[in-house]
């Protein structure tokens, strides 16, 4: 009779577990920028681009001259700080536009990167006044940790997105034991812009005590308003992983490389169903330092491996950004080892590879135990046609570099001008 | 639902520490303590667990004990729980080899070994909840009816999202679930090694 009983619960659970599986969302396209043009990103063996069309000496006195010849009418990249908090380290920054037209920022700062007091800090840029706000505490670890009911060690990465329906919402790395493989990723949301966020919440990604899920990149839409975070893992094995969200859940999650070799993802969306994601690689020494990709062509749903692009990469991480004329830029560390050199690199539409249009930083001529570090790029675009970016400096400051539409229109003109003499010179 | 999850988690792991020291204590004890008193113990001993105590912890015991493990799954507390706080029916070492060959297969996959992600299956695969509840049902057949209550509950929880997660494996199976089952089941294959060995002795042809 009991077993009886037993079945009958049974039945009503296989109903319910039918149910929910039914209730749930069908894998939606990407959602493309409303600013986003055509955009050819595969060569003709429908592998990533892969080339690097300049040695990067040439290109740092191709965009000097170009700053000369052109200093009185071309407006200059801007270069000022996020506003300091007194913290000795300061990492991880990233940006979120606001509906009023201004910036806000995100990164986390304290004694050292891992401790204690590290907080999420704030600030926001008024491009009318192209000033900084004063900076304003998020969250720090006692926070999140009576928000998530749980002890919580340290926090890391904040990474800020827009929701379907106009909110934000702040997606922040916290560890609970051990180092950065022990984390996880928690999320809060914001009604007001970012002045005030909700009770944060937990994102259960993986099997293993939730050990060991983190985010450094921009989130992306689908098509039907739902977020996909490119996160990634970094214990037992290293690689991307695209989340699919709903509020404050995972509700799918696709694994975008395996073994222990590509982290932070950094995804360019093609279309409705193709996108590629390039990699920060952190193989063994003996492998090759360049840059990792994956593809897909169904939305995110499945990812395949692809040849690297053949941009040095030290470990260190990328940042991405599509403009809406459908040129892509991307800031990254292009060398094998270090951070002391930050580029960013530009591929006009249409075009299969990938050029240095300017050298943000360089200490290559120092010597090494003065070399400071560059790291951690963020861009975002608040009209599609320009650039902010803001990344690390020596893990004492972090910098904030604006790129104006006109900067970026004359760097793609000469980029065109430079592929069409060497296309020239080809033929 | 979302505003009773975090003190539902935290209940849920006070009396699981509390059950944990309960057992404890039992083997400490020379005879068998009985199931009210257990029962009365484990609610006491989970309000030491679920309240805050001050001094200079601002979270509950819970609280820290969950930083650590996470949420357990429905089927390794209820199974923890029900063979501590009762005197069921001894768990069938055929779940305990169900449990460790899944764990040994799922775990390496899931946490990056290859493209192939089950972990990724307990978002939204019938096919996954098709086998659950074919395994309950061979559970039941082979009379082992708390099985089929545990599998069937866990279901429930995850389709009415009780816990954090919304995947289905993390209502069945943890790394703590996983490792009892090896260690039962390498207990097992020891026991069974040494009774062969020993009645080999004795009935050794002279």
């Amino acid at each position: 009779m009991s077993r009886l009983i037993a079945f009958c619960f049974l039945l009503l659970a296989a109903v319910l577990g039918f149910l929910h599986i039914d209730s749930l969302p069908i894998w939606a396209p990407f959602s493309e920028p409303s600013w986003k043009g055509p955009l050819v990103s595969e060569g003709e063996d429908g592998q990533a681009s892969s080339f690097i069309t300049e040695p990067i000496a040439q290109a740092a006195k191709a965009t000097n001259a170009t700053k000369a010849s052109t200093s009185v009418t071309i407006p200059q990249p801007k270069l000022d700080w996020l506003p300091s908090t007194q913290a000795p380290s300061v990492h991880a920054a990233s940006l979120v536009a606001l509906k009023d037209g201004s910036i806000r920022a995100f990164w986390f700062a304290g004694s050292r990167e891992g401790a204690p007091d590290v907080v999420i800090n704030s600030a926001v840029f008024d491009p009318k006044t192209a000033s900084w706000s004063d900076p304003t505490v998020v969250i720090d670890r006692v926070g999140m940790e009576t928000g998530l009911s749980r002890y919580i060690a340290k926090l890391g990465n904040p990474v800020p997105a827009r929701l379907a329906d106009g909110r934000l919402q702040l997606f922040v790395v916290t560890v609970s034991m051990g180092g950065w493989a022990g984390s996880s990723i928690s999320s809060m949301i914001s009604d007001d812009e970012g002045k005030s966020w909700g009770r944060p919440q937990r994102f259960i990604t993986s099997p293993f005590i939730n050990l060991s899920t983190l985010v450094k990149s921009p989130a992306l839409t689908f098509a039907d308003g739902r977020l996909g975070l490119p996160a990634y893992h970094e214990w037992i094995g290293r690689f991307g992983e695209l989340i699919r969200i709903e509020g404050s859940s995972a509700i799918d999650k696709r694994r975008m490389s395996s073994g222990r070799g590509s982290i932070q993802p950094a995804i360019f969306i093609d279309d409705g169903q193709k996108a590629s994601a390039f990699f920060r690689q952190t193989r063994s020494s003996s492998e090759v330092k360049k840059i990792p990709v994956s593809l897909t062509t169904n939305a995110g749903q499945s990812w395949q491996v692809a040849d690297d692009l053949d941009i040095a990469n030290p470990n260190s991480a990328v940042a991405a950004l599509s403009l809406k004329n459908g040129t892509r830029i991307m800031v990254l560390n292009n060398i094998e080892a270090g951070r002391h050199r930050l580029v960013m690199v530009m591929n006009q539409s249409g075009s299969s590879g990938w050029t240095v249009v300017q050298v943000i930083e360089d200490d290559e001529a120092l010597p090494n135990e003065q070399r400071r570090e560059f790291s951690y790029p963020f861009l975002l675009s608040a009209d599609g046609s320009d650039a902010h970016l803001v990344y690390t400096w020596d893990r004492k400051k972090i910098r904030h570099v604006y790129f104006p539409a006109a900067w970026i229109k004359q760097a793609q003109t000469e980029l065109h001008q430079q592929t069409f003499i060497n296309s020239e010179g080809v033929h | 639902m979302d505003n009773f999850m975090q003190p539902i988690a935290l209940l849920e792991t006070s009396l699981t520490c509390a059950v944990l020291m309960i057992w404890l204590i039992q083997k400490m004890m020379p005879f068998q303590i009985s199931v009210a008193a257990r029962i009365i113990f484990a609610i006491l001993l989970a309000n030491l667990f679920f309240w805050p105590l001050g001094f200079s912890m601002a979270l509950p015991l819970a609280a820290y004990v969950r930083g650590i493990t996470g949420d357990l799954s429905v089927v390794t507390s209820l199974l923890l729980w029900s063979s501590i706080l009762l005197n069921p029916k001894a768990i069938p070492l055929s779940f305990k080899w169900s449990i460790a060959v899944i764990a040994t297969v799922f775990y390496p996959l899931a946490l990056g070994v290859g493209m192939m992600d089950p972990y990724a299956w307990g978002y939204w695969s019938i096919g996954l909840l098709i086998a659950v509840l074919v395994f309950a049902v061979t559970c039941g057949v082979a009379n082992w009816t708390r099985g089929v209550w545990i599998l069937a509950i866990a279901i429930i929880a995850w389709s009415v999202h009780w816990h954090e997660s919304t995947n289905l494996w993390d209502y069945l199976l943890d790394p703590f679930l996983a490792i009892w089952a090896l260690w039962a089941v390498l207990y097992a294959i020891g026991q069974k090694r040494k009774e062969k060995a020993r009645s080999g002795y004795l009935f050794r042809a002279g």
